[in-house]
């Protein structure tokens, strides 16, 4: 009987693009620089790129290898390399599931946004007014007209993950589009995605671009990048840096899904994956930085316009305070001004200081966020100030959008190659497999779209696949290095390029990268005891604030 | 005589002024921020604008109450200051030593908010009566919703693509299956004798020599 021949990437390009546009995703831009500016700016990229030199390049390579020479998903793999071995592919695979159940649903977010921006004036821009006319709604006024947008029209969002809702229409359809446009890519597997890399890879790239320009002339933006790139040495010592870096990298990379594992099982044989995997790394850790200056020079700006504002606010407070006439008190002579009525009417003064805001730009630019607060609540802010908005808004949430369904085709191909290799399923057409799997996950994702679904999304998050990424890679780099054996990986590797590996490469596989991956693996379980019961953000309608609730695990 | 008609024409006045107080019950704080609306624009605030700002009022009034016969005396003004912040009050046009009640000037103000403000060309935010909340304009809610309308685009798009890939693979699928039986036959024969013979068969093989050996062996 003639068996099907394995499907293959075109050009060695696009697998390439493929890996670049898996690793490239929205970690690059909503974490990296969160962590950048939490641990001494410039001065991060130290430890950054000593642990990519250290951790995330070899072990990109080891996956790479594995899966160019089994030329099998990552279950077929890892059973190829020793049958007790089956079981981590098979976590690999569980993992990624519960990837996919949720981080469409980021997708869904950005398809929210991004078709609201096609309106004259952008929804988040403004509060919307209240029943009687008189006003704007409360729970706008108190919060910011962003976050309302976010967590009340976007998310409907409940006051716990108790509580439950109804699904948010809205939402299910951008869920049933994001789902419907990742079939499309992946309905006939590498011979579509091939094709899909070439413009999800790319077009990022174009619009941070764009981005930057924009980014640097907005008024105030240096304010931004040059208190955050300023390195803050001391921070090197402390031993939560040096952590974070080597975590970051891990999870930027994408190690341990099994996706890279299914991408280089379609390549040729003699693919030369060592120069793609070292060029590969380099772009994502370059797209890190790339992103963070434009995340800065967008925190600058927002922080300015803040600060600008609340300058404006104090002197209309005088102004109406005291009654002067418009034109004597001016931003720049306000401070003087301040200390000229504080000592002619005290009393006067007095009755202020509760409603006198203390405005400072460091202030401002000090608050850091990260996530998906970063992504649709402080760039949505700096975008309404921006001139012509809606562009601007287009092409950010479409980017958003690129960058996050780049991740998603790494995904669902980590899913479904290793299914394949099975053969009850081998028989089944190519779109009925990738279209069971995605009905599979656009149902349970839906409930990613009711009222707590926020909650449910940042669980999974936050604790679905941190610790199992952590143990599966660990697992993988010792079984190869010393189960498998390093002489034999030495073998293989030398079939396929025609040279052996060198000494860096068998170094970090079998001595540093375990040592480090076993060093972040203690640590996260420390934190984890230490950290009690584990807690989540919930939004109070009632304070129109985030308090923090206990996330309490229903047995 | 002619000093006591002038004494008589001033009383009402100097009677009415009194009524003016700053945080007076009947009364409403005015707040202009010209130059902030205006810029370049701005005029000076002075005696003429601050008698067309009496009779706009005076026009609110009259509007409000229909056939009640308000004049530019009936709005007292005091306090002013150089911010252009000033108190008024209304006197009834029956009787200059009575107070119009509070709730009646806010809704004579509310009706004619739109007349005032462009008369002093500027807006809510910048001509503020303190006390009386703007009617804010009427939300418009387009339906169908504009979201909507570009996710039905995108999202007919997608079907669209979803569709003709299915298609085409199908059509595909079928166009192999027929190449395939047409070339069955030949194919079955040479197979089945490759894997009699163990090893790749060179040259082509003639098979009218297997259909021999059969009838020698018996």
């Amino acid at each position: 009987m003639e068996k099907e021949a394995r499907p293959s990437w075109d050009n060695p390009l696009q697998f390439v693009l493929a890996c670049v546009s898996y690793a490239v995703g929205l970690g690059n831009v909503w974490r990296f620089p969160y962590l950048c500016q939490m641990h001494g700016g410039g001065g991060f990229l130290i430890p950054y790129f000593i642990m990519l030199i250290l951790e995330g390049i070899p072990l990109f390579y080891l996956e790479l290898a594995i899966g160019q020479k089994m030329r099998l998903g990552s279950i077929g793999a890892w059973t190829a390399i020793s049958p007790y071995l089956g079981g981590v592919g098979l976590a690999s695979v569980v993992t990624s599931l519960y990837l996919c159940l949720y981080y469409n649903v980021i997708n869904a977010w950005s398809f929210w946004y991004l078709f609201h921006s096609f309106q004259s004036v952008l929804p988040w821009a403004d509060c919307p007014i209240n029943s009687n006319r008189t006003g704007f709604i409360e729970e706008c006024e108190t919060a910011t007209s962003t976050q309302y947008f976010f967590y009340r029209q976007t998310l409907d969002i409940s006051s716990s993950i108790e509580e439950n809702g109804g699904i948010h229409t809205g939402q299910a359809l951008c869920l049933l589009l994001a789902w419907g446009i990742t079939y499309m890519f992946i309905v006939r597997g590498v011979k579509s995605t091939g094709k899909v890399v070439y413009f999800t890879s790319t077009f990022p790239y174009v619009v941070l671009f764009i981005y930057l320009i924009r980014g640097v002339t907005l008024h105030g933006a240096i304010n931004g990048v040059i208190y955050m790139f300023t390195p803050k040495m001391e921070q090197l010592a402390n031993p939560t840096t040096w952590i974070n870096a080597a975590t970051q990298i891990f999870f930027s990379l994408g190690l341990g899904f099994g996706t890279l594992i299914a991408f280089a099982s379609y390549n040729q044989y003699n693919n030369n994956f060592e120069r793609q995997a070292i060029v590969v790394s380099l772009i994502n850790s370059g797209t890190s930085i790339f992103a963070s200056i434009v995340t800065f020079a967008i925190y600058g700006f927002k922080a300015t316009v803040n600060y600008e504002n609340c300058l404006e606010r104090t002197r209309l407070l005088l102004l109406n305070t005291f009654s002067l006439a418009e034109d004597s008190i001016t931003v720049d002579s306000l401070s003087s001004w301040i200390d000229r009525l504080n000592t002619t009417y005290p009393e006067q003064f007095a009755e202020l200081t509760n409603k006198l805001e203390d405005c400072n730009l460091e202030r401002e630019l000090d608050t850091a966020v990260e996530g998906t607060g970063l992504a649709f609540i402080v760039y949505s802010e700096a975008i309404k100030n921006m001139p012509l908005s809606q562009l601007w808004s287009v092409l950010y949430f479409f980017m958003l959008l690129l960058l996050g369904m780049g991740s998603m085709l790494g995904n669902v191909t980590a899913i479904i190659t290793p299914l394949r290799d099975f053969k009850l399923v081998s028989n089944m057409s190519n779109e009925l497999l990738n279209g069971l799997v995605c009905v599979f996950c656009l149902l349970l994702g839906l409930g990613f779209t009711t009222t707590s679904g926020n909650y449910w999304f940042t669980m999974f998050n936050d604790y679905g696949a941190n610790f199992s990424l952590l143990f599966i890679v660990l697992i993988e780099v010792i079984s190869v290095s010393y189960i498998y054996g390093i002489k034999r990986f030495e073998k293989d590797i030398e079939d396929m390029l025609g040279y052996r590996p060198n000494w860096y490469w068998k170094i970090t596989w079998a001595g540093i990268s375990p040592l480090l991956l076993i060093t972040l693996f203690i640590v996260y379980i420390v934190n984890y005891i230490q950290g009690g019961t584990p807690t989540y953000q919930a939004w109070n309608k009632e304070l129109v604030s985030c308090d923090v609730k206990s996330l309490v695990v229903i047995s | 005589m002619l000093e006591k008609i002038l004494v008589l024409l001033c009383l009402p006045s100097a009677l009415a002024q009194h009524l003016c107080t700053p945080g007076a019950s009947d009364g409403y704080k005015v707040r202009l921020s010209i130059k902030t609306a205006l810029g370049d624009q701005a005029y000076v605030w002075n005696e003429n604008e601050m008698f067309l700002f009496r009779a706009t009022l005076a026009f609110a009034m009259r509007t409000h109450f229909n056939g009640q016969m308000y004049n530019v005396s009936n709005i007292v003004v005091c306090d002013e200051t150089p911010r252009v912040s000033f108190w008024f009050v209304v006197t009834s046009p029956l009787d200059t030593s009575t107070l119009v009640d509070r709730k009646d000037v806010e809704e004579a103000v509310r009706k004619s908010r739109n007349r005032i403000n462009s008369a002093f060309l500027l807006t809510d935010k910048t001509l503020e009566f303190i006390g009386i909340a703007p009617t804010l304009a009427a939300p418009v809610y387009p339906d169908p919703p504009p979201w909507l309308i570009v996710f039905g685009v995108v999202m007919g798009a997608v079907g669209a693509g979803i569709i003709i890939l299915l298609v085409t693979s199908v059509l595909q699928k079928k166009r192999k299956k027929n190449e395939k039986s047409e070339g069955e036959d030949d194919e079955e024969d040479t197979r089945v004798k490759t894997v009699e013979n163990g090893t790749a068969s060179d040259g082509v093989y003639n098979m009218s020599f297997s259909d021999d050996e059969r009838f020698t062996k018996m």
